[in-house]
C-alpha cells in the first residue's frame, strides 16, 4: 500500500511542478541560513584559534596581561622560573601601511636573537642577499614581511615599507621575505615581523611587551611549571596555554555570534509556515482524492502517514540542498564575521576553507526534516479526519472552515499577556536561555489569535476596498476570510519575518537614540581624534606627543587624552577609561546620576575613588562606596565608587576615573582618543570645528594615521557604528522575508489552484480577465496589510523584549522603547510591493485558466 | 427574430488525432423561442452550449447572438456579450460559495463596474422574483439544492438577458424541486420573453420546452417543433 500511496504523491509532485519546487526552497533557504551561520561561526572561531597557534609557533605557554600589557622585566623573572627552556616576549600590532591603500598589516615585535627557536620563518631565500634576516632585524629601520605582502606591494629586499606608527610615519626597510607558510600564513598573509624593542619604541609600548612565549624544559610538567610561573610573576598576568587564548577570543565575539544564530532559527522558523501552507492546501486541493482513496479501502493512518511521508521527502531535499547552498553562504558569512571581529575586537583571522562539520549538517538536516514534519503535521490530521462521503460531494458542499474556536482565542491572548507579563516584571536572575521563552510565548499566542485577526482586518477592509476596487475587492476578501488556515500560514510566514525586521531595526533605533542622548550629555569635545575608523582599537594607540603637537595647532585650547581599554574583572572583563577629568566636569552638566556630585568631582580629581556605570553596578550589585580592584602591571588598583552614571560605552560595564591614576598605576602613556576643545571664538562659530580639524589634518597628513570628527560627526560615526554591527543580521532576516515571499507566491498559485472553478464561474459569468488578475494582486495586497499590521504587533512585542528583558541580560541595562513609525510607512508599500511582485505569476495562471474547464474542475 | 444562428459550425480537439464532438451545425434559433437539445454521453450537447456563450470557439463556421458575430470579437468583448445578454445556469449550480445570495446574484452587475449601492437593491428584488426574499443573506452552503438553482437563476437573469442557457437545470435536484425550476422558468419566461436553450437529460424538462433539437455523434439528428405541454 505505501508503494501505491507513494506513486499517487510522486503524480501530485508532477503535477503540481512549480508547488512543490517553492516549498523545497522554503526549506532550504532556511537551512541554508543556518548551516551557513553555525558553518561560518565554527570557521571564525578556527580560523581565529589558528591565528593565536601559528603565532604561537612551538610555544607550550603564553604569558598575557590586559590590553595594556605588563612590563618587560616580567620577562626576566619568568626566564629565570625553573623548568623553563626558552622564553621570548612578543607585542603586537594591527598596523597601517602608508600606501595609497592604507591596508592592514599585523606586525609582530619579536626579540630576534632567541626567536627562532620558538618560531619557524622559512624564508624565501631567493634574490635574498641578508645572511641572516632575524639578525638583520637589529637595525632599528628593519622589517619583515610575507610573500604574500611582498608581492602584493611589489616589495624586494631593501625596499623601503612606510608604516603609519604611533611615533607618525616611518619608513622601514625590508630585510627578508618569509613563505607563505607556518606564520606566514596568519593574517592571510598581510603579517610583518620587527624587533620587539623598536616595536615598543614606534608603537608607544613603553617598557611594556603584549605577552611571553616560552617552552618548558623536556622534563618538564606544563601544568607544573605554569604553575611556578604564576607564583612568580604580578598578579593580573595570565599563563596559558595558547589553545587556551581561544577561549577567550570566543567569549569577546560571543554577542556577534549568538546574535547571528538566532537571526537564523527564524529563517526556518518562517520554513515551517511554507510547509503549513504547502500541506494544507495539499489536503484542501485533494480532498476528493482523500475522499477516494479512503472509499476503496485506505486506512486513516495510511492516509496520515502519506502526506507525512511527503513532508519527510520534501524536507529531506529540502535540507540537503540547504546544506550545500548553506556551505556556499558561509564563505561569505565567514569573510563578514571576520571583518566585524577585526575591526570591532581587533582579532584578526586567518583564512582557511569553510570548515565542514558533520554534526552540523546532520542537525541541520535534522531540523529541516522535523520542520517540514511538524508544519505538515496538522493539515494530515485534517486529511485523516476528512469524512469520506463529504470528501466524494461537489466543492460546494464543503463546510466553510472554522474561523477560529473561543478557546484557541483565549488561549492566544493568555500566551500573549503571560509573555508581556514576564517582559515586564520577570527577574534578570532567570537565565537568557529560559528568558527567550517569553517572545515564544507571545509569538505563539499571536500566530493562535492571528486567523482572527486577519478576519477582522479584513472584515474592516472590505468596505473601502470594495469602494475602491469593486467586486473583485469583496472576492478577494471573502477568498482570504473564507480559509483561515491558507491566510494565517501565508499571514504567518510574513508576521514572523517582518517582525524580525521590525524588531531588529526597532532595538537598533531605541539603542542609536539612547547612544546619542548618552553622547549629547557626555561626549562634548569640540574634535575627537580617534586611531581606527571603529570606535578603538585594540593593540595601536597614539602617544602623548601627538597630543602636545595638535594642542600647539592656532585655534586650540585644549587637548585631553583618553586611553581605553577592557581589563579582566570578576571572571569577565569591564571597560576602564581614563581621561582628564577636570576638563570634563567643566564642561559637562551635572553628569552624575547616583551619588553626590560636588563630592565625587572632588573625590575624582584628587585620584581619590572613580565613576561606574550603571549597568556595571546592576550586573554586579555595586553601589556607591563600594570597591573596584583590578590587577595592574604595578599593584592592586582599588578605589571606591563616587558616582554612578548612566553609560552605554560597554555592554560589560565601564569605570571612569583620572588619567594621573591610569600612568601612575599601569605606567601607559598610550592614547586611544585625542579629545580638542577649541578657543572660545572658534566654539561660537559655526565653521570653527571644520576649520580647526582642517588644520589638524594638515599637520597630521602623511605622519599619522588618525580619524578626526567634529563633535556631530563623532555622534554620527557611532550611530553608524552600530548600524554596521547588525548589518549580519539585516541580510539574516531579509531572508526570512525573502522566505515568506516564497510563501505569498506558494499560498496565491495554491488560492488560484483551489479558486479555479470559482476563478472559471466568475469568467463565465462576465468577469473580464483583468478583474481576475486584479482580484489575485488584490488578495496578495490585503494579506500583505494583514502582514505587516501583524508584523508590526509582533515586532513590538519582540522589540519590547529586546529593549527590556536581552538588553538587561546582555548589557545591564533596558533601553527605552522605540518603535518607528516610519518604519512602518516605509515596509508597509514594501511588502505590497514584494507581494504583488510574488502574485503575479499565480495572477497570469488565473487569467489564462481555460473557463470550460475549470467549471467541470472538482 | 433570430437570437441565436450557427452557420456551418465545428469543433475538434486533439493534435494530430483530432476527435470531432460538433461537425458541421446549422441551426437557427428565433427569439423567445424554448428549445431543448438533447442527446447521449458525448453527443456534443456541452460543447454547443459552451460555443453559444462564447466560452470556446469553432474550429470553423460562424456563430450570431442576437446577430453580432462572437467569432471576431476579442475575449472582453464576449465576456461583456455573456455578462449583459446571455444568463447561464448550470447542473452544479456554480455559485461562489464565499458570497451572500445578495452577493452572488448582485456580481454580475457589479463586475459590469455597477456600485454596491445600485446592484444590491436589484439584486433583491430578482431573489424576490425567484422565491427567496426570505434567505437574502445566505451563503449556498446554507441553502438546498433547489434554492441553489434559484439563486443560480437569479443571477442568470439580474440583467434581464434576451438569451438563457441551462445545463441539466434539475440534474443536481428531486423531481419535485426539478419540476419547481422548470416553473419557476416558465413563469419567467412569461415574463421576460428571453430565449431558452436547455441541455437536458431529462425527459419531462422536454415539455417545457416548444422545440426538440437532438445531437448525435457530434451533428444535429432530429430538429421537431414540439406541443408544449406544461
Amino acid at each position: 500500500m505505501i508503494g501505491a500511496l507513494g506513486q499517487v504523491t510522486f503524480q501530485q509532485w508532477r503535477a503540481h511542478r512549480l508547488r512543490t519546487l517553492l516549498t523545497i526552497i522554503g526549506i532550504s533557504l532556511g537551512v541554508a541560513v543556518l548551516f551557513a551561520v553555525r558553518t561560518a561561526n565554527v570557521t571564525l572561531l578556527s580560523s581565529l584559534t589558528l591565528t593565536v597557534e601559528k603565532l604561537a609557533g612551538k610555544a607550550t605557554l603564553q604569558v598575557v596581561g590586559d590590553e595594556g600589557g605588563f612590563p618587560e622585566s616580567v620577562c626576566e623573572t619568568v626566564k629565570d622560573v625553573p623548568g623553563v627552556h626558552v622564553a621570548q616576549p612578543v607585542i603586537e600590532v594591527l598596523a597601517n601601511t602608508a600606501f595609497a591603500d592604507e591596508g592592514t598589516l599585523l606586525i609582530v615585535g619579536v626579540d630576534m636573537l632567541g626567536d627562532r627557536e620558538l618560531r619557524e620563518y622559512q624564508f624565501d631565500e631567493e634574490g635574498s642577499e641578508i645572511a641572516d634576516p632575524l639578525v638583520a632585524l637589529a637595525q632599528p629601520d628593519s622589517i619583515l614581511v610575507s610573500r604574500t605582502f611582498a608581492d602584493k606591494y611589489d616589495l624586494e629586499d631593501g625596499d623601503k615599507l612606510p608604516l603609519y606608527t604611533s611615533q607618525g610615519r616611518r619608513e622601514f626597510v625590508v630585510r627578508g621575505i618569509f613563505k607563505p607558510e607556518g606564520i606566514g600564513k596568519v593574517f592571510d598573509g598581510q603579517i610583518a615581523v620587527m624587533d620587539v624593542f623598536n616595536a615598543q619604541y614606534v608603537f608607544n609600548r613603553g617598557r611594556n611587551i603584549d605577552r611571553i612565549d616560552l617552552m618548558n624544559e623536556a622534563d618538564v610538567d606544563v601544568d607544573q611549571l605554569a604553575k611556578r610561573i604564576r607564583a612568580a610573576i604580578p598578579g593580573g598576568i595570565e599563563v596559558t596555554p595558547p589553545t587556551a587564548r581561544g577561549e577567550g577570543i570566543e567569549k569577546a565575539v560571543s554577542a556577534m555570534r549568538i546574535g547571528m544564530l538566532i537571526a537564523s532559527f527564524i529563517a526556518l522558523l518562517v520554513g515551517v509556515f511554507i510547509i503549513f501552507n504547502t500541506f494544507n492546501i495539499a489536503v484542501n486541493q485533494r480532498w476528493k482524492e482523500i475522499g477516494v482513496l479512503r472509499a476503496i479501502g485506505v486506512e486513516r493512518r495510511n492516509v496520515q502517514l502519506m502526506f507525512l511521508a511527503e513532508s519527510v521527502m520534501m524536507g529531506m531535499i529540502g535540507s540537503l540542498l540547504g546544506i550545500a547552498l548553506g556551505y556556499l553562504l558561509a564563505v561569505g558569512a565567514e569573510r563578514l564575521m571576520s571583518e566585524v571581529a577585526a575591526k570591532i575586537f581587533s582579532y584578526v583571522a586567518t583564512q582557511q576553507p569553510p570548515v565542514f562539520r558533520w554534526d552540523y549538517a546532520i542537525t541541520s538536516f535534522a531540523l529541516g526534516t522535523v520542520t517540514s514534519l511538524i508544519g505538515a503535521w496538522l493539515p494530515s490530521r485534517a486529511a485523516t479526519n476528512l469524512d469520506p462521503a463529504l470528501a466524494l460531494h461537489n466543492i460546494e458542499t464543503r463546510q466553510r472552515e472554522a474561523v477560529l474556536g473561543r478557546g484557541r482565542l483565549l488561549l492566544g491572548l493568555a500566551l500573549i499577556a503571560t509573555g508581556l507579563l514576564c517582559v515586564a516584571f520577570a527577574p534578570l536572575r532567570v537565565s537568557l536561555d529560559y528568558q527567550f521563552v517569553y517572545p515564544l510565548l507571545m509569538l505563539s499566542g499571536l500566530i493562535l489569535v492571528l486567523p482572527k485577526m486577519a478576519e477582522l482586518v479584513a472584515r474592516i477592509l472590505r468596505p473601502f476596498l470594495d469602494r475602491l476596487f469593486g467586486t473583485e475587492a469583496v472576492l478577494a476578501v471573502e477568498s482570504m476570510i473564507q480559509s483561515p488556515r491558507r491566510t494565517t500560514a501565508t499571514v504567518g510566514a510574513l508576521m514572523i519575518g517582518l517582525s524580525f525586521v521590525f524588531s531588529t531595526a526597532s532595538y537598533v533605533q531605541s539603542y542609536q537614540r539612547t547612544v546619542s542622548q548618552w553622547m549629547g550629555r557626555f561626549i562634548n569635545a569640540d574634535l575627537i581624534i580617534s586611531t581606527s575608523e571603529m570606535a578603538r582599537s585594540r593593540t595601536y594607540h597614539f602617544s602623548e606627543e601627538l597630543g602636545r603637537q595638535i594642542a600647539a595647532i592656532p585655534g586650540i585650547k585644549r587637548v585631553e587624552n583618553v586611553r581605553f581599554l577592557f581589563m579582566p574583572y570578576a571572571e569577565d572583563s569591564i571597560a576602564v577609561v581614563s581621561f582628564e577629568m577636570d576638563g570634563w566636569f567643566a564642561r559637562v552638566n551635572d553628569p552624575i546620576d547616583v551619588g553626590d556630585s560636588n563630592e565625587a568631582r572632588q573625590q575624582l580629581l584628587a585620584g581619590k575613588g572613580i565613576l561606574a556605570s550603571r549597568n556595571l553596578t546592576t550586573r554586579y550589585g555595586l553601589s556607591i562606596g563600594d570597591t573596584i580592584t583590578l590587577q595592574t602591571p604595578t599593584r592592586p588598583f582599588q578605589l571606591p565608587i563616587v558616582g554612578i552614571i548612566d553609560d552605554y560605552t560597554s555592554e560589560k560595564g565601564s569605570i571612569f576615573f583620572d588619567r594621573k591614576l591610569y600612568l601612575d598605576y599601569w605606567r601607559d602613556s598610550s592614547v586611544d582618543m585625542i579629545d580638542v576643545n577649541l578657543e572660545d571664538s572658534l566654539r561660537q562659530d559655526p565653521a570653527g570645528a571644520v576649520l580647526v580639524r582642517d588644520r589638524i589634518q594638515q599637520v597630521l597628513r602623511g605622519q599619522h594615521r588618525a580619524f578626526i570628527y567634529t563633535n556631530t560627526e563623532y555622534r554620527k560615526w557611532v550611530l553608524d557604528l552600530i548600524d554596521g554591527f547588525f548589518v549580519i543580521n539585516y541580510m539574516q532576516t531579509a531572508v526570512a522575508v525573502v522566505i515568506a515571499a516564497l510563501g505569498i507566491v506558494n499560498t496565491l498559485i495554491i488560492s488560484v489552484t483551489e479558486r479555479r472553478r470559482e476563478i472559471g464561474v466568475l469568467r463565465a459569468v462576465g468577469g473580464l480577465r483583468r478583474q481576475i488578475g486584479r482580484m489575485v494582486l488584490l488578495e496578495a495586497t490585503i494579506m500583505a496589510i494583514v502582514g505587516v499590521i501583524s508584523g508590526t504587533l509582533a515586532g513590538m512585542m519582540n522589540t519590547l523584549f529586546l529593549v527590556r528583558t536581552a538588553a538587561s541580560m546582555v548589557g545591564g541595562f533596558t533601553l527605552p522603547f522605540h518603535f518607528p513609525i516610519s518604519l512602518i510607512i516605509i515596509a508597509l508599500p514594501l511588502t505590497i510591493l514584494v507581494s504583488l511582485l510574488a502574485a503575479w505569476w499565480p495572477a497570469r495562471k488565473a487569467v489564462n485558466l481555460n473557463v470550460v474547464d475549470a467549471i467541470g474542475y472538482e | 427574430m433570430r437570437m441565436i444562428e450557427l452557420v456551418d459550425v465545428s469543433r475538434s480537439y486533439g493534435g494530430l488525432t483530432k476527435v470531432a464532438a460538433l461537425s458541421n451545425i446549422n441551426l437557427t434559433i428565433g427569439a423567445g423561442e424554448r428549445v431543448a437539445v438533447m442527446g447521449p454521453s458525448g453527443s456534443g450537447k456541452s460543447t454547443f452550449l459552451n460555443l453559444v456563450c462564447g466560452l470556446d470557439q469553432p474550429t470553423a463556421g460562424t456563430i450570431l447572438i442576437d446577430g453580432v458575430d462572437i467569432g471576431i470579437l476579442d475575449d472582453d468583448s464576449r465576456t461583456r456579450l455573456r455578462r449583459e445578454r446571455i444568463g447561464m445556469i448550470f447542473q452544479t449550480f456554480n455559485l461562489l460559495p464565499t458570497l451572500t445570495a445578495i452577493e452572488n446574484v448582485a456580481l454580475p452587475l457589479r463586475l459590469n463596474g455597477m456600485s454596491r449601492r445600485v446592484a444590491e437593491p436589484r439584486a433583491v428584488a430578482m431573489l424576490k422574483r425567484v422565491g427567496l426574499g426570505g434567505r437574502l443573506d445566505h451563503r449556498p452552503d446554507q441553502l438546498s439544492g433547489g434554492e441553489r438553482q434559484r439563486m443560480a437563476i437569479a443571477r442568470a437573469l439580474i440583467f434581464e438577458p434576451p438569451l438563457l442557457l441551462a445545463d441539466e437545470p434539475t440534474g443536481n435536484l428531486d423531481s419535485q424541486t426539478g419540476d419547481e425550476i422548470l416553473d419557476l422558468l416558465d413563469q419567467l419566461h412569461g415574463e421576460l420573453n428571453m430565449t431558452i436553450l436547455l441541455v437536458t437529460h431529462n425527459e419531462e424538462a422536454i415539455r417545457f420546452c416548444d422545440r426538440l433539437v437532438r445531437l448525435r455523434d457530434g451533428r444535429v439528428v432530429n430538429d421537431e417543433k414540439m406541443e408544449r405541454g406544461r
